[in-house]
């Protein structure tokens, strides 16, 4: 049971990454930013709940809201660079924030140990669900109640004027701005919402593994979140967590092949891609689902 | 001439010599960005499975190192092959993040085969000149370095030749500036690209075994450093210029060393990053770029 309920925890967690480069992904930018948003995140919120001694929630929000500022600040200057430009940027700014978290040392004592980011040695004692004994089941709804609150929101922004303007943005630049779009407020919109949502994946991951350390925050961490959202699809928000269960079924479910998993991990990848090249729940199939699903739809569809 | 500036001198020559295989790989990545419109991500391994195959070949042989060295560079470019085949090639034309996610996935894939095959251990590499150290009046040039500046020179005359004096230079040049007019020329958009995949790939080739022989030895943690460094150069030397990856090359060996130099390797890569960002901010078109992206 634990080991499901922990599963879950890295799911929420895993889910979260994924949403965040979704909504970037929809302005049609990839950034590989999202890792170091997420390191801002668990850092900030590791310092706020451990060191300056915040309750749980604000501690996690704060985490947020760094993440959503970096979104801010890398999204301007993003604005001038596009495209592949602007994975490479992205990516600049992700060991940027990696090396100041590797040269950081900002500890303090409490009581009789040493807590706070300590440089190479990365930030110990993050331990408030331990110190207020909180079980896994209550770990797992805290977690989660983070996954669906930002799940619902997504989901009615995609609905809304709002998650329209986004996807023409990804569409087509031009047609967007003719018809009036501003495509700047847009692209920083979606970068500060992916920052904001990165950053409470990182402060919610930090106090479940009490230990973070730069090592898990890199271009590793960053290709990962932006794999769930292109390998998941972005026709829906249930892309992201399409993404997210095709990898972990993947890294646990062939277990049983031992050392020949992770080579069998790339290949899949390639053919995943070759199969579906805009990924497991793509525009076209949300689509002939909405029809299957509204009265009359079949015919509807077969009529198209 | 005071000892700080006798080694300013040093780094700038070590860091201009070593930069030249940063040259090769962004040439790599920047050649293939400029046919297809879309980056390889899996172009620096491609370049360290042709010099681990180089390698497998020695072990087996024992041979000289220029079989070594021609291994290598073949077994790249077929290497180059099979991405052009399994990520680009059935791919959606106007969608270039599925191509980008593929290669993604072969990354994972190559460098998971090198740690799968060696055990995630080193191997060490042959290295054709040994530990040989020339005197330049008062400053040392390493054998090996000088050796990867005169074979990296060689390729780049080669694929100057290859890019401005033959009819497949010329059809290059006409798919990277104009796909469709290209093709109702009558050049075929997909011989074309296959033949960048395999020129590239064979550049790789070279690039990976001389990082072999200069560093002394062959790991999978050389696959991640080495795309950062290659898509740096070529973003620096502005995306689908090839004078521009030469140079932008040269000059990231030279700001490592000397950032190495100066404020020591945990610093090293921060100060390349910075100079990236900086660079995309103020100058995005890259050193010799035109603003098309």
């Amino acid at each position: 049971m634990e080991f499901y309920l922990s599963l879950l925890t890295l799911f929420g967690f895993r889910i979260l990454l994924g949403l965040s480069a979704y909504v970037v992904i929809l302005t049609g930018q990839i950034s590989l930013a999202q890792a170091g948003f997420y390191a801002l995140g668990a850092y900030t919120a590791g310092a706020a709940s451990s060191m300056w001694g915040w309750p749980i929630f604000p501690a996690i929000l704060l985490g947020g809201l760094v993440g959503g500022l970096f979104g801010l600040l890398v999204g301007f200057p993003a604005l001038r660079v596009r495209g592949l430009f602007l994975v490479i940027a992205t990516l600049a700014f992700t060991e940027i924030v990696r090396m100041v978290f590797l040269n950081l040392k900002y500890t303090i004592r409490v009581g009789d140990r040493t807590i706070g980011p300590a440089a190479a040695e990365g930030f110990r004692g993050i331990t408030y669900y331990f110190q207020n004994g909180w079980s896994s089941l209550q770990i797992v709804a805290f977690t989660w109640f983070f996954v669906l609150v930002v799940l619902l929101a997504f989901w009615l922004m995609d609905r809304s004027r709002a998650g329209a303007v986004l996807r023409a943005v990804g569409e087509d630049e031009l047609a967007a701005s003719s018809v009036g779009i501003n495509l700047t407020a847009a692209k920083v919109a979606a970068m500060t919402a992916g920052g904001f949502v990165a950053g409470l994946a990182g402060a919610l991951y930090a106090h479940y593994a009490t230990y973070v350390s730069q090592e898990d925050f890199g271009v590793l961490l960053a290709t990962f979140a932006i794999a769930y959202a292109l390998i998941g699809g972005t026709g829906s928000v249930l892309g992201p967590i399409a993404g997210v269960l095709f990898f972990s079924l993947l890294i646990d479910g062939l277990r049983f092949l031992g050392d020949w998993r992770n080579l069998l991990f790339g290949v899949l990848i390639v053919a995943m891609m070759n199969l579906r090249p805009h990924g497991i729940i793509d525009v076209g199939l949300v689509r002939r689902v909405a029809s299957l699903l509204r009265p009359g739809g079949r015919k509807a569809y077969a009529g198209d | 001439m005071t000892d700080l500036v006798l080694d300013v001198v040093q780094q700038l020559l070590n860091g201009f010599l070593f930069g030249s295989s940063y040259a090769l790989i962004g040439i790599g990545f920047t050649m293939i960005f400029g046919v297809m419109d879309k980056l390889n991500l899996a172009f620096a391994v491609t370049g360290l499975a042709g010099a681990y195959t180089g390698l497998l070949v020695f072990h087996l042989t024992g041979g000289p190192f220029v079989v070594v060295f021609l291994t290598a560079v073949v077994s790249a470019g077929l290497i180059g092959l099979v991405m052009e085949l399994a990520c680009f090639r059935w791919m959606p034309r106007d969608y270039p993040l599925a191509s980008l996610m593929a290669t993604m996935g072969m990354l994972f894939f190559i460098d998971e085969v090198f740690s799968h095959v060696t055990h995630g251990r080193p191997m060490a590499f042959p290295a054709p000149m040994g530990q040989v150290v020339m005197d330049v009046g008062p400053w040392l040039l390493r054998g090996d370095f000088g050796f990867m500046f005169l074979v990296s020179l060689a390729v780049m005359g080669a694929l100057w030749a290859l890019v401005y004096k033959t009819r497949l230079g010329l059809a290059t040049r006409a798919v990277s500036q104009q796909p469709v007019a290209a093709q109702l020329c009558g050049i075929r958009l997909r011989r074309v690209n296959a033949a960048v995949f395999v020129i590239t790939g064979m550049i790789g080739g070279v690039a990976g075994a001389l990082i072999g022989s200069a560093v002394g030895n062959l790991s999978p943690l050389l696959s991640l450093p080495l795309t950062v460094k290659g898509l740096v150069t070529a973003v620096l030397g502005g995306l689908g210029s090839i004078p521009g990856a030469i140079v932008a090359g040269l000059l990231l060996g030279i700001v490592e060393y000397e950032a190495l130099f100066f404020f020591g390797i945990g610093y090293r890569d921060m100060v390349t990053y910075l100079l990236l960002f900086a660079f995309l901010v103020f100058r995005p078109g890259g050193l010799f770029g035109q603003s098309r992206h």
